[in-house]
């Protein structure tokens, strides 16, 4: 078997890589898809508005609590405030969308197998009451005032934005990929916390891979899965194809690996400074 | 004490089961402890040193590709196991949350399922269960210790060991050691004190209890140290070996200034007295969540030219780790992964921490994430190629933590983003990795490695791999189609070796077919 990575990067990487930052992730298109009232990006804390969903028992509720202790707590903390690897689920978006368990079911259903979270099987009662508690967590930190527990998008203004601009476009290298044209308008598409993290290392980015076949076939599209047995990618048309690793050449490129370079060298200012100059990318 | 909690028993001992169990089946003794036969795997770590290492060799790096399927057991249960199961007389025992089973590890049935009565403790792992002589002794998700009779499951006692209602709940298998049932509890989210505690096999009595920290509300201390994991024991020296968990409040470290004794230790106790004889901390002053309940594995080597009592850990804050385990002294300090979060290593070998990298109002770029560069899974030492093989998790995360957090239970907020498995065979005379095999992302499986020359594993893919423990490359592999979050282990049943891997909610049991195996003895070694 032969693999080979190159740290050279293709023009058509550039373009699926920025496409991918500004696009929303598939998810967030799905609820932008479906109607609902219009409420603020990203914003969900003390400043928005109260989400509507269905008023749920205090039994609902009560039982959902044990279930969330038992089931969620230790990932997402005790008060659904996040905790051990799990977000706050008192700021989630989807959970602010969600009437009567229509998108939390689904994420509880199906889990996310990409952050690491399992899939849970239980009878929709339960799926309903653990949402009745959720939800009534998410009330119940909204209509806090005053400092949140959490990070607040005004915890992340302490950079220069000036020296974010001569980082991004000298020592960080950013400019190898990104420019303020391409970028434009990110910092509307993401704020706060979601902005930094998006920033820091982009999630959803897909990664291309050219395959040559023993017969001397060239595929190419993008790679929808890679252990160490199968390659699989998807071509221009959606067709997914997949070959034993051992019994082809391919070549993976992963633009966003290049994300994970600058975490080796980024000092903690040089992240605050690049995140207020990304914050002017209105 | 209540005698008997409501708990149902099925019960399925056929005819067929009692005659596959040797009638002169005896349980674990002492002398299993110390000396487990081939055909058994009567511990959570196989046996007292937790190095995961089996003297079996069937299964060799000659043969490995042709290993099959003989069972799996479908556990029908939420959530994957991970359980490391334990073996004695052709019977395996095994967990999840609030379930445990007695199968026939010839076929897979069950003979016994032991359910727990509804309770609210968090289900987020139990890692199996432990056996003295004619007893199964089992931590429930909210901290009791049963103990259940292994022939029925019936439960013969049940001991409250910590309060879950307070937040101090179980997951670990209890490790026996002389006439103690070893136990502790788990937890982050309140403050609340780390301990270790003696229970008598018999009796359930509380024997002796060790503190990790100064009661709760003590002014400038830290809460926590909770023991999650189970130790090893060395029964030359008469010391067992346990990790501690993190202090508390978690990511707020303002109110609890110094080391934060003994939290994030490596503690070696008398078992008979429950008295520390030593302690290194592998993270002084933690805020990152770096509990150091990795397995401390006992190994017998080569150091500096003369043979030494070692002890090794991979720890979670992402340094590797060589003691002298008479003595507690450090001799390899070194990092498995990249780490930014210290301003070297101190005199004493220990990690020093920056202060600049504490968690922050504004976010903190911490390698590596809470996750840590390791966790439960147990590593594995093999004396031939003397390495110590770990499933590492390169990271990265932001760590946040401001006035209004608080100083209670987590404190701030942590956010993951970006990891990656690989595993790490670390020759331990320079705590520098001889070859590294990538697993994908963060793998959730455990290592073992047989004296026949192979490491059993698996990736994020949910491949089961073999590789050769000399180079790393990959022998055999199977997809089980479920994320794998347990530690392999083997026996021999019948004159034969038999692995056992699980994923997802399903055990997989696995041997040579038997064209491979005609010439090996065939004499049942368990009658």
């Amino acid at each position: 078997m032969i693999t080979f990575y190159s740290k050279r990067i293709l023009p058509t990487a550039f373009c699926v890589a920025t496409m991918l930052f500004m696009v929303s992730t598939g998810l967030e298109a799905q609820n932008a898809a479906r109607p609902r009232p219009v409420r603020p990006p990203v914003t969900v804390g003390s400043q928005g508005a109260m989400p509507e969903h269905t008023k749920f028992t205090e039994s609902q509720i009560e039982s959902g609590g044990g279930l969330f202790l038992q089931n969620c707590a230790f990932c997402h903390g005790k008060d659904a405030g996040g905790g051990e690897s799990g977000p706050d689920l008192t700021r989630s978006k989807l959970v602010a969308s969600d009437k009567d368990g229509e998108a939390i079911g689904v994420v509880v259903r199906n889990g996310r197998a990409d952050k690491g979270m399992p899939k849970f099987n239980l009878p929709d009662s339960e799926v309903l009451n653990l949402v009745a508690f959720i939800h009534s967590q998410q009330d119940k930190a909204m209509s806090q005032t005053g400092n949140r527990k959490g990070v607040e998008e005004s915890d992340l203004q302490t950079g220069n934005a000036e020296a974010g601009r001569r980082y991004f476009e000298g020592a960080g290298g950013c400019t190898k990929c990104h420019s303020a044209t391409t970028l434009a308008g990110v910092a509307t598409r993401y704020t706060g916390l979601q902005l930094e993290e998006q920033m820091l290392y982009p999630r959803n980015v897909k990664s291309t891979v050219t395959v040559k076949t023993h017969s001397g076939k060239t595929f190419s599209g993008t790679l929808e899965y890679q252990d160490e047995f199968t390659i699989g990618l998807k071509d221009a048309s959606g067709a997914y194809f997949s070959w034993p690793a051992a019994t082809i050449t391919f070549k993976v490129d992963r633009p966003v690996e290049e994300h994970v370079t600058a975490m080796t060298k980024y000092t903690d200012d040089d992240i605050h400074n690049v995140l207020a100059y990304i914050q002017t990318l209105k | 004490m209540s005698w008997m909690r409501f708990a149902r028993v099925l019960t399925i001992l056929t005819g067929t089961a009692a005659l596959a169990v040797s009638s002169v089946a005896q349980g674990v003794t002492d002398e299993m402890l110390k000396h487990p036969p081939r055909d058994s795997w009567p511990t959570f770590h196989g046996d007292y040193t937790g190095r995961r290492h089996s003297p079996l060799t069937e299964i060799n790096p000659g043969n490995v590709a042709n290993m099959t399927l003989e069972w799996t057991f479908q556990t029908q249960q939420n959530g994957s196991v991970k359980a490391t199961p334990i073996l004695v007389d052709g019977i395996m025992y095994f967990t999840t949350p609030d379930n445990v089973w007695a199968i026939d590890a010839r076929s897979g049935h069950t003979l016994w399922h032991y359910i727990a009565p509804p309770n609210k403790a968090f289900h987020i792992g139990q890692r199996g269960v432990s056996m003295y002589k004619d007893k199964i002794y089992y931590m429930s998700s909210d901290a009791h210790l049963l103990a259940m009779e292994a022939k029925t499951g019936k439960v013969l006692w049940d001991v409250v060991v910590a309060d879950s209602n307070k937040g101090q709940w179980a997951t670990m298998a209890p490790l026996i050691v002389n006439n103690h049932v070893l136990v502790g509890a788990s937890g982050d989210f309140d403050n609340l004190q780390g301990f270790l505690r003696a229970i008598d096999p018999e009796t359930g009595a509380t024997q002796w209890n060790w503190f990790a920290t100064p009661p709760v509300g003590t002014p400038k201390t830290t809460s926590g140290g909770n023991i999650w994991m189970t130790g090893t024991y060395d029964p030359d020296l008469n010391l067992v070996y346990f990790g501690t968990g993190n202090p508390t409040p978690v990511l707020n470290g303002k109110g609890r200034p110094g080391d934060n004794l003994y939290t994030c230790s490596i503690v070696a106790i008398n078992p008979d007295t429950g008295k520390l004889a030593w302690a290194f901390q592998p993270s002084p002053h933690d805020t990152h969540d770096w509990d150091a309940v990795e397995i401390p594995v006992i190994v017998d080597a080569p150091f500096g030219g003369v043979q030494r009592k070692l002890l090794m850990q991979a720890s979670r804050n992402g340094y590797f780790f060589v003691l002298d385990r008479t003595t507690g002294k450090n001799l390899v300090t070194t990092n498995f992964g990249l780490v930014n979060w210290t301003l070297g290593v101190d005199k004493e070998g220990r990690p020093i921490p920056n202060p600049a990298k504490e968690p922050a109002p504004d976010g903190r770029l911490i390698a590596p994430d809470e996750g840590g560069m390791t966790n439960y899974r147990s590593p594995s030492f093999d004396p031939k190629t003397g390495l110590f093989i770990v499933s590492a998790s390169p990271s990265f995360s932001l760590y946040f933590s401001k006035p209004a957090d608080g100083a209670y239970g987590w404190a701030g907020a942590d956010y993951g983003l970006w990891s990656k498995g690989v595993l790490e065979a670390i020759d331990y005379k320079t705590g520098k990795a001889r070859w590294s095999h990538e697993l994908g992302q963060r793998a959730g499986s455990g290592v073992m490695t047989t004296a026949s020359g192979l490491t059993f594993t698996g990736d994020s893919s949910g491949n089961f791999l073999a590789l050769d423990t000399a180079t790393g490359k990959t022998l055999w592999h199977a997809n089980a189609g479920g994320s794998i979050g347990s530690t392999p282990i083997t026996y021999e049943l019948d004159g034969h070796q038999v692995v056992v891997t699980s994923a997802g909610s399903v055990l997989y049991a696995w041997k040579l077919p038997p064209s491979l195996t005609v010439n090996s003895k065939s004499a049942p070694s368990s009658k």
